[in-house]
């Protein structure tokens, strides 16, 4: 089930008709703000005129939205705020630590997907990692303990930073890993800094993919890797233009609770990778490896220390929680995918 | 906001040239013991932008390094050198100040350790 796409078929691949209208603009929703919003139907419509307040708005409900959410969720599941690599079909009944188990799994697939675990070599070079879209900090301890490197981390949320430093501290790593508030859209680094560009599970939350995907490259050093896991929507079939408006509606209201401004799809993320000049561009869907952690997520949330600690969190939380079945449904629709995209910048 | 990081660190307010490295305001440092690693300090002494530490460590009160960072193959038996480096670059951290851009004055909080280098609208 995995496609990785040979470089040889890639170069084959000719660009959508759409797709330089789609790296020019902006498809923005904030959900907080009550600034009149151009909203569209279609991807590729710009609304480049309500952005510019718009993101402000959209960074701050990030942050918030982290700020308070993020105590429940490291309450109940640690860490890594990601999802977990299953086993396609495997039994849901998994304890806690199965899924914690599963979410390590995440990354240990997620480097060998992009050739980083597979080579000796290749491993001893990494020496500066980037964490981009940190949370608390799960990826960047866990990655700077593995290839005995520095890693950065950058996040909106100040809470999660401080929570990230007081856990690597208390993990003996504080000397290894460090956080920044900082945006993903202009990282405070200059080109070329990093041996590995990490990105899990941030990339739903950028309103620019092109900007977002510009800077990843931007940083990544010559030699370096870039790993994107995220959700993204189903590709679109040649001369489609949009999703249907029922997958459009869908994604929108999970948009407004989980501050996600614009979905695209792995397909978009491959292009806007393709126009600059990488190697080893590959991709895969890895929805049905994470197709049991919604449910999970939604079971420990109605055990009653998940109610409990939902309703001490406040309305984000309880929202958010009231939109995950819309996940479920998203990916049982085939409209939500769950992807991972890598590659590697020329020496 | 160990030195290490600051190495890394720049401005990026559009159309400012001068963005490496940022200049250090403290306000309070402190000191947090790092286990001492030269493999690990070998291989980064040629990652790292020797007058931007020099300077760094200076702002942050620590003067023992010198203006430039010896040869390689000194390197390897200088243990008096090692330990300054690693000290310098590890376990000196600013806890509250700021990150002040060379070309615009601007001024990056450091708060708890951590910097907030976000932009304003007018600087993207």
């Amino acid at each position: 089930m995995k496609a990785a796409l040979a470089p040889s078929s890639l170069t084959s691949l000719s660009y959508r008709t759409n797709s330089s209208s789609f790296r020019s603009s902006l498809l923005f929703r904030s959900p907080s703000s009550s600034a009149s919003m151009t909203t569209t139907t279609t991807r590729g419509n710009v609304a480049v005129a309500a952005a510019a307040t718009s993101t402000e708005a959209l960074r701050k409900g990030i942050a918030e939205f982290y700020n308070e959410t993020s105590g429940l969720w490291e309450e109940i599941w640690g860490d890594h705020m990601h999802h977990g690599f299953y086993d396609p079909d495997s039994s849901v009944q998994l304890s806690d630590s199965g899924h914690r188990e599963a979410q390590i799994r995440m990354i240990e697939e997620s480097l060998r997907f992009a050739g980083v675990t597979t080579d000796e070599e290749e491993e001893k070079n990494i020496k500066k990692i980037v964490d981009v879209g940190c949370g608390i900090g799960g990826s960047s301890r866990y990655l700077a303990s593995k290839f005995g490197a520095e890693s950065i981390g950058i996040t909106l949320s100040p809470v999660q930073a401080n929570r990230a430093n007081d856990l690597a501290a208390a993990q003996s790593l504080a000397h290894k890993v460090s956080f920044q508030v900082a945006d993903a859209l202009d990282q405070p680094f200059e080109d070329g800094k990093f041996d590995l560009v990490w990105s899990m599970e941030s990339g739903e939350h950028m309103p620019d993919k092109a900007k977002f995907v510009n800077e990843l490259v931007r940083v990544v050093a010559p030699g370096g890797r870039i790993i994107i896991v995220t959700w993204c929507h189903r590709n679109l079939s040649a001369g489609e233009k949009a999703l249907q408006p029922w997958e459009q509606n869908l994604l929108d209201k999970i948009c407004k609770t989980f501050y996600l401004p614009a979905w695209c799809s792995t397909d978009d993320y491959v292009h806007l990778l393709q126009s600059h000049s990488l190697q080893d561009i590959k991709c895969a869907d890895w929805s049905e490896n994470v197709a049991p952690f919604w449910p999970a997520v939604i079971r420990t949330a109605l055990t009653w220390k998940g109610l409990v600690s939902l309703l001490r969190s406040g309305m984000k939380s309880i929202k958010g929680a009231l939109t995950m079945p819309l996940m479920i449904e998203g990916y049982k629709k085939g409209v939500i995918k769950f992807g991972i995209i890598t590659c590697r910048k020329p020496l | 906001m160990r030195l290490i990081v600051h190495n890394m660190l720049s401005c990026n307010i559009r159309g400012v040239a001068n963005k490496f490295p940022l200049r250090i305001e403290p306000k309070k440092i402190i000191v947090k013991e790092v286990d001492f690693n030269p493999d690990f300090l070998k291989h980064m002494i040629a990652k790292i932008d020797w007058k931007a530490l020099v300077d760094g460590a200076r702002s942050m009160g620590y003067t023992e390094l010198p203006d430039h960072a010896p040869d390689t193959t000194t390197l390897e038996s200088d243990e008096s050198f090692l330990r300054k480096f690693h000290h310098s670059l590890l376990e000196l951290h600013l806890e509250e100040g700021s990150l002040v851009c060379s070309e615009t004055g601007r001024k990056f909080p450091v708060n708890k350790g951590i910097p907030n280098m976000l932009l304003h609208e007018d600087e993207v």
